[in-house]
């Protein structure tokens, strides 16, 4: 039972150590790995829990955003209140599209959420009036007592995500948690011993974005500024990305695919702007030679040890075990 | 708001569905058959825009210059598109859902940049012959003489489809392929081999249609991201696999963009989303779909 | 008016196509509570689909299902499973990433109402009743392979120890021995009988095993071409000219 989240633990302490080591370009990328993270983890419940792909998740996470820097902006509204709203705005919206889109499955699923992400975006995007449009919204400053460094904003953001993801783990290893396994494996079982898998697929989806939208709310403040962009479908593909690279198997595969996705895209723009070309090479070799994603490969190789380390059991995710 | 503008309007709807019918074509067709979504169709359709500049710029002393590049612009993303179905397409036949997804979006980011370092940011322009730099009038309306050629490329290259589909042999298999790929398999036929004809025309069409929209205006980097939406909505509500469903698909997204860009400028493509959206919701396989595919 | 009271369930005049495909026709049934019966019929005559039809999997073409005295016709399939029904499928419809453990645990669960639990660990819940449930259906000893793995007969057990995790008032079995061995077989049918003693279980099966049906079904009915032909109990209907007509060249 120790060993199980002695993992954690480490990367935890590991996370407080940091940014007093790196220089304050890194804190940042740093904070961007954690928010990141925490998007991915969210876009994970619907993806390696419940087995549907969803490629618009980037609409709550945009929601999100837009709730904190609307209400800072416009309403001088104390972020630490924004950060509840921005998961119910974002709640309130997966309420609403993720009605229809549990009604599909596969591919049908993919491409509706990304309609509706898309639908997401070009509603921001308009609405000029309200949301500033293309221009996004600007001036989107953390509260005084996190001052203007790096580092105060960074442990504010370890502690939100770091509280975000214990909720997430603890939804994910409870009933509802396995009955989302469920109905990933079988759906049509599930339906027969008497679980109506719609709503609870609506559920999980309401779930999944609240805390995209947390994640969402995270970013305005530490980028001063957000964007339409959050909402587009270049960003949905991103937490698809870092949950293929860190391993759709586990917990910690997309925090594991975000470290790396962000601190490669950051060493990469720092000397080409050919990110996309980098990127989309990176996924090809990744899905084409290590399906299971980094998590996946130490699996392979280091069976007995990842056992111990992570704790994190080969039924909580699309497992490759040959049947 | 009178007749004259209207029709005009409509005829520029019709222009630009016919562009959306030869970029959503070979989508349709490749999704169809193989039931791959393929992500980077729209950077080949840019590609094949900027083909096309390429073989005009260098056939500058020969007449034919500019109608020619239009088809050799076609064959060229053909080229490259066979090029990609053996080297990585092959590979993703039999893989997951969300595998296959994530290899072309990846595949549609390589090319972007691969555009960009090929042809750089500039702005790329194609000056017109003689006989197309003038607006000609139907009806009174006046409409951009290219235009015409647009259309009637359009409806040349679905009569050819159609044709190949209903009369051919391999247009037979592929409509049966479409319906059941382990039946075709089962007969003998080599499914790879169709696999990597229906890619490379597939691709030849969006090479086309992107050489085609390049004396339009011009041709810029970023114009995929946007086409390669309002191709996948075409293709949903037309029906993955259809022909007709393509045809239809691309005028009503066509028409809709017109209309709405006159009364409600922001909200052309919300409304194309709500019914992209309402379609799926209500009939996943699109108008013209077979119900099977789910 | 029939007497209600007596019937667990009544089928009225049941009817299902597939396209141009009649798969059932005007099939009418009653079955007693605390009835032990079965349903034969060579493949394709509509046995599955009449299951399919009862558990909702389907929609009714025409006819009605009555279950317990209410009309369950038209309702969705967890409701139906929630109101008593349960199945077991002919082809094994387990989890088969999760553990043999993981899923009886699933199914119970599901039957306590804790599934939208959001908060407590599922893995100190329903122990109890999960290692009873296996034991009862002799999965103990496979209890943390992944169900995928099993063998064709343990997984029929645990498609018995899911549908048994619902506490049903009726289970449906669709060819619960098949894939068993005579030895695995006989303890299969053996706890199903003791289940019906005990708690007064209503079974409706369908089986290929004709010393299955005679040893354990106290009512036969016949299903051939989409139509009920024959009726009765087992002695009944194996000196039925019709049923013997179309078992022609079969050993009833």
């Amino acid at each position: 039972m120790k060993n199980r989240y002695l993992f954690a633990v480490i990367l935890f302490l590991l996370a407080i150590v940091l940014p007093f080591v790196v220089t304050e370009f890194w804190v940042h990328v740093l904070t961007e790995i954690l928010i990141l993270a925490l998007f991915a983890a969210s876009f994970n419940m619907i993806f390696g829990y419940m087995g549907q792909l969803s490629f618009g998740h980037a609409a709550y996470y945009g929601v999100g955003a837009y709730t904190t820097g609307l209400l800072m902006v416009k309403a001088n509204v104390p972020m630490l209140v924004c950060l509840p709203l921005s998961m119910f705005s974002a709640g309130l919206c997966a309420a609403v599209l993720g009605y229809f889109c549990v009604k599909l499955r596969g591919i049908y699923f993919a491409i509706l959420t990304m309609a509706f992400g898309q639908l997401v975006y070009y509603i921001i995007f308009q609405w000029y009036s309200f949301t500033g449009g293309d221009n996004g919204l600007q001036g989107i400053v953390p509260p005084d007592f996190l001052g203007r460094a790096a580092n105060p904003y960074y442990f504010f953001t370890l502690i939100v995500v770091t509280v975000g993801l214990i909720a997430l783990w603890i939804i994910s290893e409870s009933p509802f948690g396995y009955t989302m396994r469920a109905i990933r494996d079988n759906a049509e079982r599930t339906e027969f011993i008497g679980i109506n898998v719609q709503r609870y697929m609506h559920l999980n989806f309401i779930i999944a974005a609240v805390f995209a939208g947390l994640a969402g709310a995270l970013w305005g403040p530490f980028n001063r500024s957000v964007a339409p962009d959050l909402t587009n479908w270049q960003h949905s593909g991103m937490p698809v990305f870092m949950t293929v690279i860190g391993g759709p198997f586990s917990f910690l595969g997309p925090l594991f695919g975000s470290a790396i996705y962000t601190f490669l895209m950051a060493l990469v723009t720092s000397f080409t702007e050919y990110w996309p070309l980098v990127s989309g090479v990176i996924i090809i070799l990744v899905v084409l030679l290590m399906p299971g994603g980094l998590l996946g490969l130490l699996n392979e190789k280091f069976p007995s040890l990842m056992r111990k380390v992570t704790g994190a059991g080969e039924t909580n995710g699309q497992g490759r075990q040959e049947l | 708001m009178d007749i004259t503008s209207l029709f005009a309007q409509f005829l520029s709807g019709l222009t630009y569905g016919t562009i959306l019918f030869l970029v959503a074509a070979g989508l349709s067709l490749i999704f169809g058959v193989m039931n791959i979504l393929n992500f980077a169709h729209a950077a080949l359709w840019l590609m094949g825009a900027y083909f096309s500049w390429t073989f005009w710029s260098l056939m500058q002393g020969n007449s034919f210059a500019f109608w020619l590049s239009i088809p050799l612009a076609g064959f060229a993303a053909a080229a490259v598109g066979w090029l990609i179905e053996v080297v990585l397409i092959k590979r993703i036949y039999k893989r997951e859902l969300y595998e296959q997804l994530l290899i072309t979006y990846s595949l549609a980011l390589i090319l972007s940049d691969t555009i960009k370092l090929t042809w750089g940011v500039t702005n790329k322009l194609v000056v017109r012959p003689e006989m197309i730099q003038k607006p000609v009038f139907i009806f009174g309306a006046p409409l951009d003489s290219y235009f015409l050629f647009v259309i009637a490329a359009g409806a040349v290259v679905a009569t050819g489809l159609w044709w190949f589909l209903k009369y051919t042999r391999y247009g037979h298999i592929v409509k049966a392929a479409v319906f059941s790929r382990e039946m075709v398999g089962a007969l003998g036929i080599p499914i790879p081999r169709i696999f990597t004809w229906v890619f490379t025309l597939g691709i030849f069409l969006a090479g086309f249609a992107g050489g085609i929209q390049v004396p339009i205006g011009s041709v810029t980097l970023g114009m995929d991201t946007a086409i390669i939406i309002q191709a996948f909505c075409v293709v949903v509500i037309g029906g993955f696999g259809s022909l007709l469903g393509t045809l239809v698909g691309s005028l009503i997204v066509g028409e809709v963009m017109s209309f709405t860009i006159l009364f409600w400028p922001e909200g052309a493509m919300v409304l194309i989303f709500i019914i992209t959206a309402a379609i799926l919701i209500v009939r996943p396989w699109g108008l013209f779909g077979t119900p099977m595919r789910t | 008016m029939s007497d209600t009271g007596a019937n667990i369930l009544e089928i009225s005049r049941l009817s299902k196509s597939f396209g141009k495909y009649t798969v059932l026709t005007d099939v009418s049934y009653n079955l007693p509570k605390g009835e032990i019966a079965a349903i034969i019929g060579p493949n394709g005559a509509g046995k599955t689909t009449f299951f399919n039809l009862i558990t909702g999997y389907h929609k009714v073409d025409g006819g009605t299902v009555r279950f317990q005295g209410r009309e369950i016709t038209d309702w969705p399939r967890h409701r139906i499973a929630r109101a008593g029904i349960s199945r077991a499928f002919q082809v094994s419809n387990i989890y088969p990433r999760l553990t043999t453990y993981e899923n009886v645990r699933q199914a119970i669960l599901a039957q306590q109402k804790r599934t939208l639990d959001i908060f407590t660990p599922a893995n100190g819940l329903a122990r109890q009743n999960t290692l009873e449930l296996l034991e009862l259906t002799g999965l103990l000893p496979n209890r943390d392979a992944v169900a995928g793995i099993l063998s064709q007969g343990d997984k029929k057990k645990l498609e018995l120890a899911l549908a048994l995790a619902g506490k049903p008032e009726m289970l449906l079995l669709d060819e619960p021995t098949a894939g068993m061995s005579s030895e695995e077989t006989h303890e299969t049918m053996e706890l199903v009988k003791r289940l019906n003693a005990q708690i007064g279980l209503t079974i409706l099966f369908t089986e290929h095993d004709i010393s299955v049906i005679f040893g354990y079904a106290r009512k036969l009915s016949v299903l051939y071409q989409g139509v009920l032909i024959a009726e009765g109990t087992p002695d009944e209907v194996r000196r039925n000219e019709e049923a013997q007509r179309c078992y022609l060249g079969e050993d009833i």
